[in-house]
């Protein structure tokens, strides 16, 4: 139940490492806001941070108001959640949650109230008597976030909760995270490195990559409108495939020719171009591998030869090469293919493929920003 | 068949080996046992106090033990041992134990320094600063009669070097655990005394064990700083004490050996009592619990 508020926020190690800098962020109060990216980039610092686990090198943070740099955890009201659960392995579940209270010199009756509505909003209530040690990975996660969320603490952290669980019962506490933040009703930051995690939990998402912040934005924003091929190339997967192709200005109009094809650029892309004057130039194209389709014998296209055919149910998943051998990703939805077409999804087939020209991405070249942003 | 017959011998040379190390284990168990019966054997011996050609005693009595408790200072060996051992039991194991927590937990500068600085002073017998230790206990009159304090101060004062393997201990119970407990609202002393000491007991009975039983056992300092002063001895030094002379052995011998069984039976206790806690204690930081 409070704003989180990083100004200019820097962290350097002893050993001179820079793990964080230039952290500006303004987490309004009861969002839920993930921190996403590839290991060693610096979320789980800045997490960190804000618990009060690690000290602030430079730069001012504020919770809910309040200036917190020097302030111990136990003063900030946060609660957390750790990627190994951190239970305490000598107490009972019960103790475990009511922990937190029983350091505050909360009455006893009052502890068990709330260990006991905790409890059962968890699932958990038939376990209390149990040691964390006779539980299983999903089981103790949940007496984790039992522990964080009974005393209603005025931020939730969350540091990669979900990471040492099986994937069937990831997707299930996924869900459930979900739910529980309806209940819960406060603000949340969590760290994850699955982009599928931050798309589906964040109200805005941090990418961030070598200590840097490279966008914040809603889970459609980063989707459809990636800053940079850094954000293009982590937020979806399959991963969007990139590769170089020319930008052409033609009588008011503006096509890409990638692998021999020309293609035209439509929709709000084509009319920005246009408002931007950007003009020919090489640019890094993007296209995600879910909107490369099949082309039709009269449309513009290009030939790939398939390398490997993933059958993912639903979808193909083809990692295909082009003449020039560049490596592109195509998903192809099976119920759209005959029984001929499917039958021709093999290794070492041809086919021929094309994108529409409203779902580019452009990157400059050199300094790899998105040139529409 | 063959399989079966191969099983068959697998089988037959485990019971040989087992029967072999067996052998070998009761031949060394009765070695090492035998001075332990000789000792009693003698302490019960009531027929001559001086040492005999033989082991079994012709007449057995407790002349011996009744004797050291009346005529001779053993009691006051016994209460000053017991106290030494008692006082550094308790100051030790507090301090190797901040200490150890303090090392693995926080990060300070000079901190690795520290360590390997009383490492390497850790490798040099202690005895080798016994005329300084006597000549700065002299002067605060910590000797003599008064040794007990003194030795308290002696045995306690370098205790801080012994963290190493309690650290090792401690550098095994995971450090999110402290977070988890700094960010729920306790303070680092809560920590150490809500989450790390409940973990970490058998190496708190390991470290309180070590603690009462060195100077329990000790004599070098004990002998240095007690001088000739019977008020200030252990019992090491008191019974040593007792047979120092050839005519004092003649008389004392069997009293000696009655000495060396009564001190062996407060440490057996305290031994098998923690023995379980003991044993997990030395190998427990070896693998993740």
């Amino acid at each position: 139940m409070a704003e989180v508020i990083l100004k200019d926020v820097k962290k350097v190690y002893d050993n001179n490492v820079v793990a964080v800098q230039d952290f500006n962020l303004h987490i309004a109060d009861k969002e839920f806001i993930v921190f996403v990216g590839p290991s060693g980039c610096g979320k789980s610092t800045t997490l960190r941070m804000i618990a009060g686990l690690e000290e602030i090198s430079s730069g001012e943070l504020y919770i809910d108001g309040e200036l917190v740099n020097d302030l111990q955890p136990k003063d900030r009201d946060i609660s957390m959640v750790f990627q190994n659960y951190a239970l305490y392995p000598h107490m009972t579940v019960f103790e475990n949650i009511a922990f937190p209270l029983r350091l505050r010199k909360t009455p006893n009756d009052e502890v068990f109230a709330k260990v006991k509505e905790v409890s059962e909003i968890l699932g958990i209530t038939e376990y209390l008597n149990r040691k964390p040690r006779a539980l299983s990975g999903g089981q103790r996660q949940r007496v984790a976030i039992g522990r964080a969320m009974v005393r209603n603490p005025k931020v939730f952290l969350m540091d990669e909760p979900l990471s040492n669980l099986d994937a069937k019962l990831r997707n299930q506490m996924r869900a459930e995270i979900i739910l529980l933040r309806k209940r819960i009703d406060t603000t949340f930051v969590y760290v994850t490195h699955d982009q599928t995690e931050a798309m589906t939990l964040g109200d805005r998402i941090v990418i961030m990559k070598d200590g840097f912040i490279q966008q914040v934005g809603t889970p459609d924003e980063v989707f459809d409108w990636p800053d940079n091929l850094f954000v293009a190339e982590f937020i979806g997967a399959p991963k969007m495939n990139t590769f170089n192709a020319e930008l052409v200005e033609e009588g008011g109009k503006y096509y890409v020719t990638p692998f021999g094809s020309k293609i035209e650029v439509t929709g709000e892309k084509g009319e920005m171009l246009k408002d931007k004057n950007i003009g020919s130039k090489p640019v890094t194209l993007g296209v995600r591998p879910e909107h490369i389709s099949l082309a039709k014998d009269n449309e513009e296209g290009f030939d790939v030869t398939i390398q490997v055919s993933e059958m993912m149910g639903s979808e193909l998943h083809l990692h295909t090469l082009t003449d020039d051998g560049t490596a592109l990703v195509v998903r192809v939805q099976t119920v759209s293919l005959t029984a001929e077409e499917r039958a021709k999804m093999k290794s070492g087939e041809k086919i021929r493929i094309t994108f529409s020209g409203k779902v580019m991405h452009f990157f400059d070249q050199e300094t790899e920003k998105n040139i529409l942003r | 068949m063959a399989e079966n017959k191969r099983h068959m011998g697998m089988k037959a040379k485990n019971r040989l080996s087992n029967t072999l190390i067996y052998i070998l284990l009761i031949i060394i168990s009765i070695v090492w046992l035998i001075p332990f019966v000789f000792l009693v054997c003698e302490s019960f011996r009531v027929e001559s106090t001086y040492q005999v050609g033989y082991v079994i005693p012709h007449q057995w009595g407790i002349d011996n033990y009744v004797n050291l408790f009346t005529k001779t200072d053993f009691p006051v060996w016994f209460k000053n041992t017991f106290i030494i051992g008692l006082f550094v039991a308790v100051i030790q194991t507090i301090i190797v134990l901040s200490m150890s927590y303090t090392l693995s937990r926080l990060r300070f500068k000079g901190r690795k320094f520290l360590m390997n600085v009383m490492l390497i002073l850790g490798m040099f017998p202690g005895f080798l600063t016994m005329i300084i230790l006597y000549k700065v206990l002299s002067w605060f009159n910590l000797t003599g009669a008064n040794s007990v304090p003194g030795l308290i101060l002696v045995y306690v004062a370098s205790s801080g070097m012994g963290y190493y393997v309690s650290k090792g201990f401690f550098d095994t119970i995971s450090k999110s655990l402290d977070e988890a407990a700094r960010v729920d609202g306790a303070t680092r002393f809560q920590v150490f005394t809500k989450i790390i000491m409940p973990l970490a007991k058998p190496i708190v009975i390991y470290t309180i064990l070590t603690a009462f039983m060195a100077p329990w056992g000790d004599f070098m300092f004990a002998k240095y700083i007690a001088h000739a002063t019977s008020a200030g001895m252990n019992v090491a030094v008191g019974l040593q004490n007792m047979i120092s002379t050839p005519q004092s052995l003649s008389a004392n011998y069997t009293m000696f050996c009655a000495g060396g069984v009564i001190v062996a039976i407060p440490i057996t206790i305290l031994f098998m009592s923690l023995q379980k806690y003991y044993v997990e204690g030395v190998t427990g930081g070896a693998v993740k619990g």
